[in-house]
C-alpha cells in the first residue's frame, strides 16, 4: 500500500479511537465484509470481454464483484487498462439466482416452444440424447448432428461438446458466420480478417477516424483510450448515419446515408491521389498498386502468360529503373534494387508470341477513382465535399486509426466499404506501425486449449509428440514452396486440414436445409448487379471443388440433432425463427440447448440443460491480441441447483455414448466425409484414459501444454493462477490465428498488428503476397467488383421506405444480460426502435408507442422511443433483446432476411479458400427494408 | 460545519470528467449491489447517470426546488415514488413455464412503468444532424453547507470532521423527509420499509480502509477524480481551484457540493449543406451555463486550448493529468486494492 494511503487510514483509525460515530455507521461497515476474494472473468461479448474481477463471498455466496484494476502500465507513456470491466460485469453475480435461471435438466413435454416442462434427472436426459445421437449417425449419419456455435462457446465447450462433437463425425458450425463477425473486407485484402492491435495502441493514434461503430455502447471497457488519445492530441473523426453518443464525444461527426462508406473513402483516395499525396515508398513495396495487369484479360500478368508451364502465382511489376518488367520477389517484399513503376502502359511479348499491353494496378486504380470527386461522393453518401478533402490531407498526414465497428461487417457491401477504407489506409502508409490500421477480432495464444483435442494421451511428451508432427507438416508446406512464410505455412496447414477439423462454414447448411435459398434468390431482394441467379453460383462454386470438404452437411442430410451451447441461435440467426423454426427445427429430432439461463433458443427446445455460470466452475477464457492476457476464472460457489460444467456434462454424454454404442453393437462409425470414428471407449478416449476427470485436470493440463507452446512463462500451473488470476503472454504460440497479428509480442509495448510485415518486409498471406486491391477472381471481374467500389444497398426485405439499422446494445451487447432484472431498470425495460421525431410525427407515433415494424418477411411490434437522433428515414432496433421480450417473441432478426453476398462464395483463387473463422458467406443485416405504422 | 472540514482540510471531493463519461451506469450499478440490496432499498439508486438536457431522475429534479435562497434555507418539493422510477416486476415465470408459448412476452408486469432512474436516456435535445447530449452522473454532493442537516427536524444528519461525507444516523432519523425536500439536487431516496431516509454514504466503510468509493473505483471511462478538495497537492484541488476547469453543478443553489464536474466539449455544428462550422458548438454553452454557471465559459476555454498545444506537439500539464497515465493517480490518496484487506 501507498505510503500516502497509509497515512489516510490511519489517521481514520486514529479519529474512530477519539470518538465513533453512530450504530448506523457500523452497520453498513458490515455491509462491506466477506470472508473470501477468488478471481473470476464473464463473458466475451464486447472484445476484449473477459475483464479480471475480483469475487467477493461471503457465507458461501457470491455478493458482489469488482474490477481487479491493478493491470500493469505496458508501454511507458501509455495509460493502463486500468479498470477494465461494464456494469454487466460489475453485477455478473445477480445471474447466480436470477429469475431467468435453468436450474435443473429439464425436459419438453408441450409442443415446442410451449412452455411446458418436466424436470429430468441428469441421467435420463443424457441417456436419451446420446440415443438420440445414435440414431442420427445410424439413420442419417453423423454429419446430421450439428453444433450451431455461439459466441459464448468457452473453453469448455471448444475441449469438450465441440470436441465430442467431432470426435463422433458430427458438424460444428464456424462462430464466425454464426455471429457475421467476419471482416470480408480486411480478408480479400490481407489474407486474413483477424488484425487486432491491443487496445492500449490507439493512444497512439493521431487521427482516430470511426466508422460502422458507436464505441461507446460496445467498447465499454477501452473506449477512455479514444478520450485519452484525443486528450493527447489526436483528433476523432466518425462517419455515422445517427447521432449516438459516439458522435458526440469526438472533434467531427459526419453524418453518412446509410451504407454509403465506400463513397466517401473512395473519394478520400481520389483526393490523395489528386493532391499527390501518396506514400508511393509504402504503396510499392506493400501492395498489389504496381503489379502490372493485362489489359486485354484485365488479369495480372502471370509467369504462365510469359512461358508455358510456368507458376501461376509469379506476378510482375514495370522496374523504372532498368525499364524492364520484373518478377515481383514472392518470398519478401524488398524490393532491392528495382523501382516499379505505378504508371504507364507497357509491352509485353506472351509465350505465344503475341504482344499485350500491361499497365500497374495503380492506374487502374486512378482511372477507377475518376467516378468518385468529391462533389459525386456527397451526393452518394451526403458528407459535404470540403470535409471529405480536409480529412484525406489529415489521412495522409497523420498516423491513422480506422475503427471499423460491427457494422462494417455486416453491410451487403460491407467487402466494398473496408475494402475502400483500407485503400484509403494503403494510400497512405498506414498499417504495420502503432497507432495505425484498422481491426477486427482474433483469438490464439492459448495453445494448450487447441492441443488439448489432438492429445489422444495425458502429458507433456503427448504434447510433444504432436508438436513435433505438427512441425514436420509445417517443414513439408514449406519445402512445397519455400517462399511460404511461417504464417503462410500455417494457413496452409489450417486449410487442408479444414474438413477433418469438423468445423464448417455453415452457409451450405442454411442454404440445403434453413430455407435460406429461396431468401438469396429473390432477384428483388439482391443487389441487381448479381449477374446470375443464386442458385447458378452456389452449384458452380460446390462443382469446382471450391469448398471441398466443408461444404457439409449434404443435400437430403438434414441435421436430426442440434446443440446449442453458449449460444442463442434464435435470437443471433438474421431470419431467426421466421426461417429455422420453420425449416430448420422440423427435421431435428432432438433440439438440446446448454445454458444458464433461459434463451428463446432455451424454449423453443426439447431439452435444456443447466450449465454453471462465472464464480461456479473454474474454466479459463478465451483470449484475443487486444489485451494479450490469459485470464482465470475460479469457483467461488458451489453451482446453482444441479447445473454442471459444459466439461462435466460432456463427459457423461461421452460416457453414455460409448455404453450404448457397445449395447448397439456398433463400434464405429464413417462419416460422409470418409472419416472413421471409434464410438468404443469413448469416455476413455475423451478422458485421455481416464486420468483427465475435473475441470482442473483439464486446466492444469491446458496450463502445461501452453507453457510448452511457449506463451506463457515456465512453471505456470493451477495453483498460480488462482493465486494471480491473469498473466501477459510472453509469446504468440504455435496457432495460426495468434501468428496472423504479424508483429513480436513485447512486454513492455503496445501491439500494433503487421509490423512484420512493413518492418520485417513478409509477405502477405495472399494471392500476390501483397496488401491486394485488385481482386482479380473471374466472379469479381463479372461483377465490376476487381476494386473497392461503391454499390447501394440491395433492398432487402422489399422495396419499403425506411431502413432498420442495428447493433450491438449498451444494456447488454448480446442476448444474455437482457432478462437480468437489475439491468433491465437502467433503462425502460423493454426493447425499443429509435425513430426519428420527424418520421414518427408523419406516422402518428409518440414516444413510448406500440410500433409495427413489418417488411416481406413479416413483422413485429416494439415501443417507439422518438428523439431527435435517428436520421430521417432511419430506425435504429439495437440487437441483443430476448425475442420472447417481443409480442409473439417475434423480434427485428425475424423480418432479416439473412442475406448473403453472392461473391463470398468464391473460391479456387489465391486465398479465396476457407479455413477457420476466414473466408466464407456470412449473412447481413444492416438497412434491411422496412415500414413502421403505429400498432392498432 | 463546513468550517470545520476546511480547517481539517479533509473533505473529500469528486470530480467528474464529462469527457470521459460514457453513460455506461456501471457507477450505478456498482454503487447498487454494493449498499441498496437491503429491504426497502430495491428501488434506490444513491448513483445515476442521466442524459442531458434531459428530466433524470427524479423526473425534473431541478424543478423541484430546495437549498439555499438569498442564504436562507428553502424546503422544495418532495418528489414521488414514481418521479423517481419505482421497482417493476417481470413475468419470467409466466413466459418460461406457464404452458402459454409465445402467448407470453417478458414485461413489467401491472400498469406499465411511465419513468424509471434512466428513462430519458439518449433521446437529448436539437434536432437531426445537430442533436446533442451528454451524461451527467449525479450521487450525494456532500454539500459543505448542507441544506438537508439543516433542514432535519431530527438532528440525524452530520459532516464528518474526517473526510466531510454528510452521513445519516439512521437511529435517529424519523423518517419525515424534510431532507429531501430541503436537498435541491433530490438525491436523498425514501426506505418504505424501515421509515427512514437513505442516501449515498460516499462509501465511508472503503475510504477508512484506504479504498476508493465505488463508482470511482470502479468506473471504466475513467472519468471520476477523487481526493481532498483542500490538499494543495490532489489533483482534485488543482482541477478546481488552479485550472478552475472543474465546476459544481448549480451553484446557485447554495449548498457548496463536493463534487465537480468538467464541462463536455461539443462537435462542431453542421451547415444545411453538410459542411462543418467550426465555430459553433452543437451543445450550447447557454445550456451548460445553465448547469455549471458562468464561468463554465473559462472552462471550456482552458480545456479547449491545452488541447490544442497538445495537437501541436507542446506540453500540456493538464492534458496529461486529464489523462491519467497511471490510473491510480486518480484516486488520490485512497488506492488501496480491497482484495488486498483482510479482516479480523
Amino acid at each position: 500500500m501507498e505510503e500516502e494511503t497509509q497515512v489516510v487510514v490511519r489517521s481514520y483509525e486514529e479519529a474512530r479511537t477519539r470518538a465513533s460515530g453512530p450504530a448506523s455507521e457500523d452497520r453498513y461497515r458490515e455491509r462491506w465484509r466477506w470472508d473470501k476474494v477468488v478471481w473470476g472473468t464473464h463473458c466475451v461479448d464486447c472484445y476484449p470481454g473477459n475483464c479480471p474481477m475480483r469475487v467477493y463471498v461471503r457465507d458461501g455466496k457470491v455478493v458482489r464483484e469488482e474490477q481487479s484494476g491493478d493491470f500493469p502500465r505496458i508501454e511507458a507513456g501509455v495509460p493502463d487498462m486500468n479498470p477494465l470491466g461494464c456494469q454487466k460485469g460489475v453485477c455478473w453475480g445477480q445471474h447466480l439466482e436470477a429469475p431467468d435461471r435453468v436450474l435443473h435438466p429439464l425436459r419438453r413435454v408441450g409442443e415446442r416452444g410451449e412452455g411446458r416442462w418436466e424436470r429430468v434427472s441428469w441421467e435420463e436426459a443424457i441417456d436419451e440424447i446420446a440415443d438420440s445421437m445414435l440414431d442420427a449417425i445410424e439413420e442419417s449419419g453423423s454429419e446430421s448432428i450439428v453444433q450451431l456455435m455461439g459466441p459464448e462457446a468457452n473453453p469448455w465447450n471448444a475441449v469438450g461438446l465441440a470436441r465430442l462433437i467431432t470426435r463422433v463425425g458430427g458438424l460444428n458450425t464456424d462462430v464466425n458466420a454464426e455471429i457475421n463477425d467476419f471482416s470480408p473486407g480486411i480478408y480479400l485484402t490481407f489474407g486474413k480478417f483477424n488484425l487486432c492491435s491491443s487496445l492500449d495502441d490507439t493512444f497512439h493514434s493521431e487521427l482516430i477516424l470511426t466508422f460502422g461503430a458507436n464505441p461507446v455502447y460496445t467498447v465499454i471497457a477501452s473506449y477512455h483510450y479514444q478520450v485519452e488519445a484525443r486528450y493527447n492530441g489526436a483528433e476523432s473523426v466518425i462517419f455515422a448515419p445517427d447521432c449516438s453518443p459516439s458522435t458526440m464525444l469526438v472533434d467531427r461527426h459526419l453524418p453518412v446515408r446509410p451504407g454509403t462508406d465506400a463513397a466517401w473513402a473512395l473519394a478520400m483516395c481520389k483526393v490523395i491521389i489528386d493532391e499527390g499525396l501518396v506514400n508511393e515508398r509504402f504503396v510499392k513495396e506493400q501492395t498489389d498498386l504496381p503489379l502490372l495487369v493485362r489489359t486485354d484479360t484485365r488479369r495480372y500478368l502471370r509467369a504462365c502468360d510469359l512461358e508455358t508451364g510456368a507458376s501461376e502465382e509469379q506476378f510482375f511489376v514495370y522496374d523504372q529503373r532498368s525499364g524492364r518488367v520484373v518478377e515481383a520477389p514472392r518470398g519478401t517484399l524488398e524490393l532491392g534494387a528495382a523501382d516499379p513503376a505505378l504508371g504507364g502502359e507497357y509491352e509485353v511479348t506472351l509465350a505465344d508470341g503475341s504482344r499485350v499491353t500491361v499497365t500497374p494496378v495503380f492506374e487502374l486504380v486512378r482511372e477507377h477513382l475518376e467516378q468518385y470527386a468529391p462533389e459525386r461522393a456527397a451526393e452518394i453518401c451526403g458528407v459535404h465535399p470540403e470535409e471529405i478533402r480536409k480529412l484525406a490531407r489529415k489521412v495522409a498526414a497523420k498516423r491513422t486509426y480506422v475503427w471499423a465497428g460491427g457494422t462494417s461487417l455486416k453491410y451487403y457491401h460491407a467487402d466494398q466499404m473496408v475494402r475502400s477504407v483500407i485503400l484509403l489506409l494503403g494510400l497512405t502508409g498506414n498499417w504495420g506501425k502503432k497507432g495505425a490500421g484498422i481491426g477486427c477480432w482474433s483469438i490464439g495464444m492459448f495453445d494448450g486449449m487447441m492441443l488439448l483435442g489432438q492429445k489422444q494421451q495425458k502429458g507433456p511428451e503427448e504434447t510433444r509428440r504432436f508438436l513435433s508432427g505438427r512441425d514436420a507438416v509445417i517443414d513439408a508446406i514449406k519445402a512445397e514452396d519455400p517462399t511460404r512464410t511461417e504464417e503462410i505455412c500455417r494457413i496452409e496447414m489450417t486449410r487442408r486440414m479444414a474438413g477433418l477439423a469438423g468445423m464448417i462454414p455453415p452457409a451450405f447448411l442454411w442454404y440445403r436445409h434453413a430455407g435460406y435459398r429461396e431468401n438469396w434468390n429473390r432477384a428483388d431482394w439482391s443487389d441487381p448487379t448479381m449477374p446470375r441467379p443464386f442458385d447458378e453460383y452456389m452449384r458452380e462454386a460446390v462443382e469446382k471443388g471450391w469448398w471441398g470438404d466443408v461444404a457439409w452437411p449434404a443435400e437430403g442430410q438434414p441435421p436430426r440433432v442440434i446443440f446449442q451451447a453458449g449460444g442463442n441461435t434464435l435470437r443471433r440467426t438474421r431470419g431467426g425463427q421466421n426461417m429455422l423454426l420453420r425449416q430448420l427445427w422440423p427435421n431435428a429430432r432432438t433440439v438440446v440447448t446448454i445454458d444458464w439461463r433461459m434463451s428463446t433458443t432455451a424454449l423453443q427446445s426439447d431439452f435444456v440443460l443447466p450449465a454453471t455460470n462465472a464464480y461456479e466452475a473454474p474454466r479459463f477464457h478465451i483470449p484475443s491480441p487486444h489485451m494479450l492476457t490469459l485470464i482465470y476464472s475460479d469457483r467461488a460457489t458451489e453451482p446453482a441447483g444441479e447445473a454442471k460444467s459444459e466439461w462435466e456434462m460432456t463427459l457423461l454424454l461421452a460416457k453414455a455414448l460409448g455404453r450404448k454404442a457397445s449395447e448397439r453393437g456398433i463400434e464405429e462409425c464413417q462419416s460422409g466425409r470418409g472419416s472413421v470414428h471409434s464410438l468404443k471407449d469413448l469416455y476413455q478416449q475423451f478422458t485421455l484414459g481416464e486420468e483427465m476427470i475435473t475441470e482442473e485436470d483439464a486446466c492444469e493440463e491446458m496450463l502445461q501444454d501452453t507453457v510448452i507452446a511457449g506463451t506463457i512463462p515456465e512453471g505456470t500451473d493451477l495453483a498460480a493462477m488462482r493465486e494471480r488470476g491473469y498473466l501477459r503472454f510472453i509469446d504468440w504460440g504455435v496457432s495460426p490465428f495468434a501468428i496472423n497479428q504479424a508483429s513480436d509480442l513485447k512486454p513492455d509495448e503496445t501491439h500494433a498488428h503487421s509490423r512484420w510485415h512493413t518492418e520485417n518486409k513478409l509477405p502477405y498471406p495472399t494471392l500476390t503476397r501483397r496488401a491486394q486491391f485488385y481482386i482479380e477472381h473471374e466472379w469479381f471481374l463479372e461483377a465490376g467488383e476487381a476494386l473497392p467500389t461503391h454499390k447501394e444497398n440491395p433492398k432487402m426485405g422489399g422495396d419499403h421506405p425506411f431502413v432498420m439499422t442495428s447493433g450491438h446494445n449498451r444494456w447488454s451487447v448480446h442476448s444474455m444480460n437482457t432478462t437480468n432484472p437489475l439491468l433491465l431498470h437502467t433503462h425502460r425495460g423493454r426493447p425499443h426502435a429509435v425513430i426519428h421525431a420527424g418520421d414518427a410525427a408523419k406516422k402518428g407515433i409518440r414516444d413510448g408507442d406500440e410500433v409495427r415494424v413489418f417488411n416481406d418477411m413479416g413483422e413485429f411490434f416494439v415501443p417507439a422511443k422518438v428523439t431527435p437522433n435517428a436520421q430521417p428515414g432511419q430506425v435504429i432496433v439495437y440487437n441483443g433483446w430476448e425475442p420472447y421480450m417481443f409480442r409473439g417473441w417475434r423480434g427485428p432478426m425475424d423480418i432479416e432476411p439473412g442475406m448473403v453476398k453472392w461473391l463470398h462464395l468464391a473460391g479456387g483463387y489465391g486465398h479465396l479458400h476457407y479455413w477457420a473463422f476466414q473466408w466464407q458467406p456470412t449473412p447481413v443485416d444492416r438497412a434491411v427494408r422496412i415500414d413502421i405504422e403505429r400498432a392498432k | 460545519m463546513a468550517e470545520a472540514t476546511r480547517l481539517t482540510g479533509r473533505q473529500v471531493a469528486w470530480v467528474i470528467d464529462l469527457n470521459r463519461c460514457i453513460g455506461c451506469q456501471t457507477c450505478s450499478v456498482a454503487c447498487k449491489v454494493l449498499w441498496t440490496q437491503g429491504e426497502g432499498e430495491e428501488p434506490m439508486w444513491w448513483c445515476t447517470v442521466n442524459t442531458k438536457p434531459g428530466l433524470g431522475t427524479p423526473r425534473d429534479w431541478e424543478s423541484m426546488g430546495g437549498g439555499y435562497q438569498n442564504g436562507e434555507l428553502a424546503l422544495g418539493r418532495l418528489p414521488t415514488a414514481e418521479e423517481f422510477g419505482e421497482v417493476w416486476k417481470f413475468n419470467h415465470d409466466e413466459v418460461y413455464a406457464s404452458g402459454k408459448g409465445s402467448e407470453a412476452f417478458l414485461h413489467p408486469v401491472g400498469a406499465p412503468p411511465t419513468w424509471g432512474m434512466n428513462w430519458d436516456e439518449d433521446i437529448g435535445a436539437g434536432g437531426y444532424p445537430n442533436a446533442h447530449f451528454f451524461y451527467l452522473p449525479r450521487l450525494c454532493n456532500h454539500c459543505s453547507q448542507p441544506a438537508c442537516l439543516e433542514a432535519c427536524p431530527n438532528g440525524a444528519l452530520y459532516k464528518r470532521t474526517e473526510d466531510g461525507l454528510v452521513l445519516r444516523d439512521e437511529d435517529r432519523c424519523k423518517g419525515e423527509q424534510t431532507c429531501s425536500r430541503a436537498c435541491p439536487y433530490k438525491k436523498i431516496y425514501f426506505n418504505a420499509a424501515r421509515k427512514v431516509s437513505q442516501h449515498c454514504i460516499g462509501c465511508f466503510p472503503r475510504l477508512e480502509k484506504g479504498v476508493a468509493p465505488a463508482c470511482v473505483r470502479q468506473c471504466p471511462g475513467r472519468a471520476v477524480f477523487f481526493g481532498f478538495l483542500y490538499d494543495p497537492k490532489a489533483t482534485v484541488h488543482r482541477l478546481v481551484h488552479e485550472w478552475k476547469v472543474a465546476l459544481p453543478l448549480h451553484a446557485e443553489w447554495g449548498t457548496e457540493p463536493n463534487v465537480f464536474y468538467i464541462p463536455p466539449l461539443s462537435t462542431p455544428w453542421i451547415r444545411e449543406d453538410g459542411s462543418v462550422d467550426e465555430s459553433r458548438r452543437r451543445l450550447p454553452t447557454e445550456y451548460l451555463e445553465s448547469l455549471f454557471g458562468p464561468r463554465v465559459r473559462d472552462a471550456l476555454r482552458t480545456l479547449e486550448s491545452e488541447i490544442s498545444k497538445r495537437r501541436e506537439g507542446n506540453p500540456s500539464e493538464l492534458m496529461e493529468t486529464l489523462i491519467a497515465y497511471d490510473w491510480k493517480e486518480m484516486l488520490g490518496p485512497f488506492t488501496r486494492d480491497p482484495a488486498e484487506l483482510t479482516w479480523s
